[in-house]
């Protein structure tokens, strides 16, 4: 019988050649047992392929991301104190200043992000009433947001959600550097669906999202979270 | 391996983190999934899944280019998995596998019936010796051919064909019918 074994499960593999196959499955029709052997390993087999991937919960993603580890690109130059700064120093400024960042809306990292934004964009907001967004109302003050997606292979990309009803036109993102898309957008206190939208037709969940909602046709929307001061 | 999946380990090695997330969402649930099986727990899964992610962020400068991602990230999450089950609980039984498997009878409802078969399949592979249960899992849940298995786990294609076959002996006698119908 052990040798049986070995031929079922080489069967199972598809490992055993046309003839030997055929031949085998000749003999089960003759050998109740045979068959009940086979039958068994094959409902086994189908069971556990049938089972499906446990897909990973829906934080998964930005939760790996917080933990990693600074890059060398992230960290910032310091500079002496009594020593003038260097080129590489004001490279460390600029950089402080413009390098690219995505914002993540938990309580502590939005009410400092909320404190600059109102701060530095305030006064240039009440100065260019001609900036206001559309996706803005009257009844908080807005503040930016800024969205973020690594995408090198795009050519264009979009954001659509709550914020602009949907409109994939509203919402064209900036090409910077090797892949990354950007846009930044003022609103106002509240939660927010979005999702990224690829050459038009790819509708993508934000990978780094806060959290996550289900849209109710099988997909999950990108939320994020901006509170008030 | 995905056209892109160069560049972007590339982008990810060279300091541009934000550029992972787009690798972690793509592997996620094979990661996940696999530590699921290995462990029974999802709770541990999720830890031993981010610590592989984390673990390969690190190690990205080591990845060789000619080999697939998803074959070095199965082979960190398997080692993961043996170390987390070196330190946990003792290997669990044959002898408990008949109360897990009997814990509940039938139901109507098909949506907690096939939950019910789902964790009996999960505790007929948590009641395999550990090198078993990565052979059947790769092999049966995860759908890989025995060349990317022997990449995986660092033995030969023989010694798995050995492995997942006596896997497959064990799963056929606990996941027989009359037990998966709530009578056994």
């Amino acid at each position: 019988m052990d040798g049986d074994r070995e031929l079922l499960h080489k069967l199972l593999d598809g490992e055993l050649p046309p003839e030997e196959a055929a031949a085998l499955m000749e003999r089960m029709n003759a050998e109740p047992l045979l068959r009940e052997e086979f039958d068994l390993l094959g409902r086994a087999v189908s069971l556990l392929e049938n089972s499906g991937r446990k897909a990973a919960p829906l934080s998964f993603t930005p939760e790996v991301m917080r933990a990693l580890p600074e890059g060398t690109k992230e960290s910032l130059p310091r500079t002496s104190r009594g020593r003038l700064p260097s080129r590489n120093d004001w490279k460390g400024f600029r950089d402080f200043f413009f390098r690219e960042r995505m914002v993540r809306w938990n309580m502590a990292a939005a009410l400092a992000t909320v404190f600059l934004a109102v701060v530095i964009l305030g006064g240039v907001l009440s100065y260019r009433k001609d900036m206001q967004s559309p996706y803005s109302n009257s009844s908080g003050s807005a503040v930016t947001a800024r969205f973020k997606f690594y995408s090198p292979d795009a050519k264009r990309v979009s954001i659509a959600g709550d914020f602009n009803k949907w409109n994939i036109d509203e919402g064209t993102m900036k090409r910077r550097g090797k892949g990354t898309w950007t846009i930044e957008i003022p609103l106002t206190p509240g939660a927010y669906n979005y999702m990224f939208v690829v050459d038009g037709d790819v509708w993508v969940t934000d990978p780094e999202a806060e959290a996550y909602r289900d849209d109710g046709f099988g997909y999950k929307n990108s939320v994020v979270r901006v509170n008030s001061l | 391996m995905h056209t892109d999946e160069y560049t972007i380990i590339k982008e990810c090695a060279d300091g541009n983190k934000e550029a992972y997330a787009v690798l972690v969402e793509r592997y996620q649930d094979m990661i996940y999934n696999t530590a699921y099986r290995m462990l029974g727990d999802g709770e541990a899964a999720r830890d031993m899944a981010q610590e592989c992610f984390i673990s390969a962020y690190n190690s990205l400068k080591y990845f060789k280019c000619d080999s697939k991602f998803s074959t070095w990230l199965y082979s960190i999450a398997i080692n993961k998995c043996r170390d987390y089950l070196r330190c946990r609980r003792p290997h669990v039984q044959l002898d408990g596998i008949s109360e897990i498997m009997a814990c509940s009878g039938p139901t109507p409802d098909e949506e907690l019936h096939n939950k019910q078969v789902q964790d009996r399949i999960q505790a007929a592979l948590n009641a395999l010796p550990e090198s078993y249960r990565e052979a059947v899992v790769l092999k049966h849940i995860e759908g890989l051919d025995y060349k990317e298995m022997e990449g995986i786990l660092g033995v030969d294609a023989g010694a798995l064909k050995v492995r997942t076959h006596r896997g497959r002996e064990m799963l056929k006698r606990l996941l027989k019918e009359d037990s998966l119908d709530g009578r056994g």
